[in-house]
């Protein structure tokens, strides 16, 4: 990605908001570039929708500066602000046909096409979205999924500094919505134009962000992109958050040797790091990076606990000692596992994460190693 | 089971009828006395003989009455009454709906505190002001004393109008390139529309029933059918057929105002609870 030479559009310096006695935002830091399609994921509650709303200036921080194009817009009104959104709860105009909907950015002062160039325009996204056989229609006649659509339209159909959008698919059925997701990215509007998008769900975060940031507690996390947050996450909870089956996390401790050692012995690996000996640690493999049988890097044994079809792949759990990892393997090859039945495990030294061990306070950081 | 259930529902349905009888029988009262004939005023069984001269005489001006001003006035100071507070409470309700500040809640209260006042406990502060000020027995001070009556009103059932509509539908208008007055008017009051047509027809009966403003405020030229009506029983003997033909006459506009405005008054009342 080109995000060191492409200019900032978005910075958020060390915003904070409360409501009442409940932090919102807690000293947020945020930089998307221009151009860029940049991913915020985090649990609900996290500070999501805070955060767009403090970027379209409907929310006041109680610190910190919002930077749009470099420019500081303390005092700048929502509209002047020249970024469009889209709501999670739609907010549609309930008195309103989703024509008049999609037509209302076009009709205001600061978006006004004339009414013929307005329609086109109106036609396009709604083929895009695919809502040209809806537009007459009062949103109160609309499903949850398609009111989303005519929601996304409205932001889409007019020129926008940026994006900002709030779940924009999280209601719409599972087969339309990993076909919208597809095709999201690609709408020359969206190619164009700065983008935000909210979401929980980090299948979507890792199939159209450019960049990801995972926000927690009113705080980024750790921002990057994709293969960055994969393979070197910031903690245990950013690595739990990504990838399903979720990642293994074996607890154990550091040996002299700056190896791995879990409590029972049964699990014993080289890492090579310069953590003090003694030291409670986790170590993190993801399941599509373990390989049944031998194979390259360390090796382990274990038993078949359990075998759960996936489809094509099937999803087995294997125990090693007293712990459990799962892994997925394709199914041809896991056909004759039968419970009890002993399997040899490899994983390659690269796909081995490292955390210092989760504390009550906060969840383990990823330690380096070689 | 089902013959007792039966039993329960005629019994029930004469307790309702009792009701409805024991309801109407002022009204009915009141009907009867305006068709009677002024020399049957005074008997008490139900054979007369009817007529409308009762109200002849009250539309017709005489007596020295003129009760066609006094509906007309009615009209034009409850009009403008809750015209007046429409236009201001409105975007008053709105704003303390929406913007929540130090003293805020202080002051709806006190707004709402002119409605506990008795109205007794004003007037004659207010009726020395009216005379100084020129405004006894004028249209505007009578509109402007009313406002002590339907403004509270109007700023408190719409303020729940809309704090029951979500604040993103105008940030969604904000950034759709509206300014704020634009928001509210083009998102905010169109969806309050059952609000507004509840709280007008509110309102209005609220000015039209009122009575003690007009007795101290207005002597002649700005009095409303509730003091005019009274004039009937001044005099050497007081004619209680043209007070009750006048009465019901002026009970008509809030009566036609209801029925037309019922559509939306339903959907008024039950507007919080059927929001999805």
């Amino acid at each position: 990605m080109s995000t060191a030479i492409a200019s900032t559009a978005i910075a958020l310096r060390g915003i904070r908001k409360a409501y009442g006695r409940t932090t919102a935002l807690d000293g947020l830091e945020l930089k998307v570039a221009e151009g860029e399609f940049f991913c915020l994921l985090g649990p609900s509650g996290a500070g999501k929708t805070t955060t767009l709303k403090t970027i379209a200036g409907l929310e006041q921080p109680d610190a910190g500066t919002v930077e749009l194009d470099g420019k500081d817009m303390r005092g700048v009104e929502p509209y002047d602000r020249g970024v469009a959104m889209c709501f999670e709860s739609y907010a549609l105009y309930p008195h309103k046909s989703a024509y008049d909907n999609l037509a209302s950015p076009l009709r205001s002062p600061r978006h006004r096409l004339p009414a013929a160039k307005a329609r086109e325009r109106i036609g396009e996204i709604a083929e895009l979205l695919g809502i040209s056989a809806l537009l007459d229609r009062p949103v109160g006649q609309l499903s949850n999924g398609q009111r989303q659509r005519v929601a996304l339209g409205r932001v889409l159909v007019r020129p926008a500094r940026a994006f900002l959008l709030d779940e924009p698919l999280s209601h719409l059925d599972a087969k339309l919505r990993q076909q919208m997701r597809a095709e999201l990215k690609a709408i020359g509007a969206v190619q164009r134009t700065t983008t935000l998008y909210v979401t929980h769900d980090s299948v979507e975060a890792l199939a159209l962000g450019d960049r990801i940031g995972v926000i927690r507690d009113g705080r980024i996390v750790q921002t990057g992109t994709r293969e960055e947050i994969w393979y070197r996450p910031y903690d245990t909870e950013v690595a739990r958050a990504f990838g399903r089956p979720r990642i293994n996390l074996l607890p154990g401790t550091m040996t002299p040797d700056r190896g791995f050692r879990s409590p029972d012995g049964k699990v014993e690996l080289p890492m090579l790091s310069d953590t003090t000996p003694g030291t409670d640690v986790l170590i993190g493999v993801r399941p599509r990076d373990l390989t049944l049988g031998e194979g390259a890097g360390h090796q382990l044994t274990g038993t078949v606990y359990v075998t759960e079809v996936l489809g094509r792949s099937v999803e087995v759990t294997v125990r090693l000692g007293e712990q459990h990892v799962s892994l997925v393997a394709p199914r041809g090859e896991v056909t004759a596992l039968r419970p009890d039945d002993p399997v040899r495990l490899s994983v390659r030294p690269e796909n081995l994460l490292l955390f210092e061990a989760d504390r009550p306070e906060r969840p383990g950081r990823r330690i380096d190693h070689e | 089971m089902t013959m007792r259930k039966r039993l329960l529902g005629w019994l029930a349905d004469a307790a309702l009828i009792l009701y409805f009888l024991f309801a109407l029988f002022p009204i009915a009262w009141m009907v009867i006395l305006s068709l009677k004939p002024t020399n049957e005023l005074f008997s008490t069984y139900f054979s007369f003989s009817p007529t409308l001269d009762g109200y002849r005489t009250v539309l017709g001006d005489s007596e020295g009455i003129p009760f066609v001003r006094f509906f007309v006035n009615s009209l034009v100071v409850s009009l403008g009454a809750v015209a007046l507070s429409l236009l201001v409470g409105l975007p008053a309700a709105y704003a303390s709906a929406r913007w929540r500040f130090k003293g805020s809640e202080n002051l709806m209260f006190t707004l709402l505190s002119f409605r506990f006042a008795p109205e007794l406990t004003v007037i004659i502060p207010l009726f020395v002001l009216y005379q100084k000020l020129g405004l006894f027995d004028t249209y505007v001070g009578m509109v402007w004393v009313l406002q002590l009556v339907t403004l509270p009103l109007t700023v408190w059932i719409m303020r729940s109008y809309f704090a029951d509509l979500t604040p993103e539908l105008e940030q969604a208008a904000l950034l759709d390139g509206y300014t704020r007055k634009q928001a509210f008017v083009r998102v905010a009051l169109p969806l309050v529309k059952p609000g507004v047509a509840a709280v007008s027809l509110l309102a209005f009966i609220f000015a039209w029933n009122n009575f003690v403003f007009p007795l101290i405020l207005t002597s002649n030229e700005a009095q409303t059918v509730t003091v005019g009506a009274l004039s009937f029983l001044g005099g050497d003997r007081p004619k209680y057929n043209l007070t009750a033909a006048a009465a019901l006459v002026s009970v008509v506009p809030p009566l036609l105002l209801a029925l037309t405005i019922q559509r939306y008054l339903v959907r008024g009342l039950s507007f919080g609870a059927v929001k999805s």
